[in-house]
């Protein structure tokens, strides 16, 4: 209630800074990384902590990039990585038979999200994308003074005809995230294609490919084919999914030659380094037998965590990508702190519009193991209580 | 009525040359920041009250003043480099002792802090900040018994009601409730509707197919990082109702920076799976009966686990409750080595005389804490407050420190509400042997 206008105080010399803020700043919420693991397994008393939370690969990275690791020269740290990731860039367009200039890496893909927006958007402009997706696209357009129209999921799939029904003369772009994190749901070739006819080129449409190296369905659309045909579509890859190297920080986009050059001038350079571009290029080198295992560990941990849930009765998401969802008969914030408890850290999907729901990332047996004994000890100590 | 949203601030010294300024700025300036003749009359004796007791008890110092409107009431800001320990007379149970003349000095803050609907306190290094709060005058709807109705067809939310609608659920909720169960302002629905405009408190409410108010839920920060829910009041005979209204406030306020959801007034109508109990309090009713509260919480982020202070004596009821909440804490003992302290506290009191509840909070704490907590309690018992309350913020260890006194002086802590201060907070309750 009380304000706290003490700024006349010109003794104390305050700076009322927020003066200089802009409203769309002033209104939005920080986002708290956690802590790191050591803070956490003291603070919980555990001697061990699997992070469940962030969907990354716990098989890897692919050997070819320990290679690379062990082998950086300290002496290459004080050079500057090249600006514009040159050679990863060759790389990328020889495995995807695209010309290199159509790339654009950056700081992970959540630097080419924000590089997108500032490059299309100006004020007064929207993007569309879905309620309950990744939840970057909003925060960036948010902070950036744009407005994000949110469109409800059906089914926990993204609403084709509802993205259309919101677009406007002033939408600039569409967010797909294919498969979508985190419900696992992903567009078939024919959606996609529906979708990119009913756009008719009036916006962008951005395919958020995150977790695409996880579908092995075969009418999964393949957003770089997609783009020959649709010049308006751009694709974003990363490498901290299914290549493991999400300390890194690396992640791409491709499109059209003329929609990337927009894009390369907002895009900060040098903002990727070294080790990254080498060990990403290193990664790609390997797509066969690394992507296989991890996609085992993935079929594996999904036998064994569904049973487990159909038993106890529980309502979950299990499609595509290296996660699942379970809808908990209790808060999710209680479930992770009584996981946490054991070492397991899980997501929680209150603050992703999913209240009671966690979201769990597919990992190795040993660790899957302990979690199934975990969750449904948690879920059995929870049921006498609550009737 | 036309309320002008204008702030008026000014800057003078502590002088009684200046008082008749002041004066007329509250005379000339609540008036069309929205208070009536009699309201702004009390607000204008309270500041002139402040004014000279400053005059007299800090000749010259620098006085920072504003009167700022906020919709639903005026604040009278202070802001001075003073000893605190002089504002010991704003408490509630203040006695000064009539053969002092420097107590005598100290009647008129007194005065003021009567004069006005509340005011708040606190230290900023050596400013003191002083706000005193005036509301405005809205007309007050009395029960009138009525029954749920019988909604028709699918119900849904409105998340953002306009006035008319928010005036009609106070309404339905003062007939079809008990006031226990009720937010202070619900009797006054002008005022809930402004309090709205204003964002000092959010309100959903839930229709059927005609348009028919068939439920409403409302909400208000209790501080940074926690947020305080009254209802679900359900209006019609669905019980789906409740459970839209619980679901909608959970998705309302997740993405917010807020931590913890809880009910500050919970009805039977709550869907409590997704709650955890916090512990209950105990009420004596207007009739005597006994009656038991229960607190709901819902924790809306994953804890990242934090460091409070508490007092020895309360140490093992924070460890049982953080225990059962599964909240990982640092607690950090303290309890006052002799460290120079203000002379003399000064608490904030709230009070709900038709309810015959108090919640006492400190806002500085002096040497003299025991008596005046003593002094507090004695107060209250004789007006007829039959429960009271006492809130300490673990964020600050000079508050936490103050759990040993309130236990010498037949406080139990009842309740650990987390988050809902800067850090969390512990309610004590008075519950005499
Ligand atoms: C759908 C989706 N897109 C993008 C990202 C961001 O990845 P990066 O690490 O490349 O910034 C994530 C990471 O969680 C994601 O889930």
């Amino acid at each position: 209630m009380a304000a706290d206008p003490i700024w006349w105080c010109s003794s104390m010399s305050l700076l009322d800074f927020n003066r200089l803020v802009p409203a769309h700043i002033q209104s939005f919420e920080v986002y708290v990384p956690s802590k790191p693991d050591t803070e956490f397994m003291r603070l919980y008393g555990v001697d061990h902590l699997y992070r469940l939370n962030n969907n990354e690969n716990a098989l890897g990275p692919p050997p070819e990039v320990f290679d690379i690791l062990q082998a950086f020269p300290p002496r290459a740290v004080p050079v500057y990585p090249n600006g514009d990731c040159f050679d990863l860039r060759n790389v990328l367009a020889e495995k995807f038979n695209k010309d290199p200039e159509q790339f654009l890496v950056g700081n992970g893909s959540c630097e080419v999200i924000a590089s997108v927006i500032k490059a299309f958007c100006q004020e007064g402009d929207n993007i569309i994308t879905a309620d309950k997706t990744f939840a970057v696209y909003e925060w960036v357009a948010q902070f950036s003074g744009f407005e994000a129209k949110l469109v409800p999921l059906k089914d926990h799939a993204f609403d084709l005809d509802a993205m259309i029904l919101a677009m406007d003369d002033r939408t600039k772009i569409l967010f797909v995230c294919n498969p979508n994190n985190p419900t696992g749901t992903y567009w078939n070739t024919t959606t996609m294609t529906d979708f990119l006819d009913r756009v008719d080129n009036r916006a962008l449409v951005v395919i958020d490919e995150a977790y695409c190296e996880y579908v092995e369905a075969p009418d999964f659309p393949d957003g770089l084919a997609l783009m020959e045909r649709y010049p308006n579509v751009i694709v974003f890859r990363t490498f901290s999914k299914m290549y493991a190297l999400a300390s890194l920080r690396i992640g791409y986009l491709c499109g059209a030659l003329d929609v990337v050059n927009m894009v390369r001038r907002t895009h900060v350079v040098y903002s990727v380094n070294t080790l990254a571009q080498r060990s990403a290029a290193a990664a790609l080198s390997n797509d066969g037998s690394f992507i296989r295992d991890t996609r085992k560990m993935v079929g594996d941990a999904k036998a064994l965590v569904c049973p487990l849930l159909e038993e106890l009765g529980l309502d979950f998401l299990c499609n595509q990508g290296n996660y699942l969802m379970v809808h908990l008969p209790f808060s999710d914030t209680l479930m992770y702190r009584k996981l946490m408890t054991k070492g397991i850290m899980v997501r929680t999907m209150t603050g992703f519009r999913f209240p009671n729901w966690i979201r769990v990332s597919l990992v190795q047996m040993p660790v899957m193991e302990e979690f199934c004994v975990a969750f449904q000890q948690i879920i059995q100590e929870m049921r006498p209580q609550r009737g | 009525m036309i309320k002008l949203n204008q702030p008026v601030l000014m800057e003078l010294q502590a002088d009684m040359a200046w008082i008749p300024l002041v004066q007329a700025v509250v005379e000339q300036g609540a008036p069309v920041l929205g208070l009536d003749r009699s309201k702004t009359l009390r607000l204008t004796m309270a500041v002139e009250e402040i004014v000279s007791h400053l005059a007299r008890t800090a000749l010259g110092t620098k006085i920072g003043f504003s009167l700022k409107p906020y919709g639903w009431h005026v604040l009278a800001e202070f802001s001075f480099r003073a000893d605190p320990s002089h504002l010991w007379a704003m408490n509630l149970a203040a006695k000064p002792n009539l053969s002092d003349p420097n107590d005598l000095d100290h009647l008129g803050l007194l005065l003021a802090s009567r004069m006005v609907d509340g005011f708040t306190l606190h230290l900023e290094g050596e400013v003191v900040h002083l706000a005193l709060r005036q509301d405005c005058s809205y007309p007050v709807v009395t029960k009138i018994a009525a029954d749920p109705i019988r909604s028709k067809g699918k119900l849904t939310i409105v998340p953002a009601p306009e006035s008319a609608f928010i005036q009609a659920a106070c309404v339905r909720a003062v007939n079809l409730y008990p006031a226990r169960k009720n937010h202070t302002a619900f009797s006054m629905p002008g005022k809930v509707a402004d309090m709205v405009a204003q964002k000092d408190m959010d309100m959903a409410l839930v229709l059927d197919e005609t348009s028919a108010l068939a439920g409403m839920i409302c909400w208000q920060a209790l501080s940074e990082k926690g947020i305080g829910f009254f209802g679900p009041y359900v209006f019609c005979r669905e019980e789906q109702a409740a459970a839209l209204l619980t679901e909608h406030l959970i998705q309302r306020v997740a993405r917010t920076k807020a931590m913890g959801l809880f009910s500050e007034l919970a009805t039977p109508e709550l869907t409590t799976k997704e709650f955890e109990s916090l512990g209950h309090f105990s009420y004596v009713q207007s009739d005597g009966q006994a009656s038991r509260e229960e607190v709901w919480y819902r924790h809306l982020g994953e804890d990242m686990g934090a460091s409070v202070w508490a007092h020895p004596a309360m140490v093992s009821f924070l460890s049982a409750a953080y225990g059962r909440l599964v909240l990982m804490r640092d607690i950090r003992e303290t309890c006052g080595f002799g460290e120079a302290l203000p002379r003399r506290s000064v608490f904030s009191t709230q009070l709900r005389p038709e309810l015959g509840e108090a919640t006492l909070m400190p806002m500085v704490t002096g040497a003299d804490a025991k008596d005046c907590v003593a002094r507090h309690v004695d107060t209250l018992c004789r007006e007829n407050f039959s429960n009271i309350f006492f809130k300490l913020d673990l964020a600050f260890g000079w508050q936490a420190a103050l759990g040993g006194v309130l236990m010498e002086n037949g406080f139990k802590p009842r309740l650990l509400l987390p988050h809902g201060g800067r850090s969390d907070l512990v309610v004590f309750q008075y519950e005499p042997a």
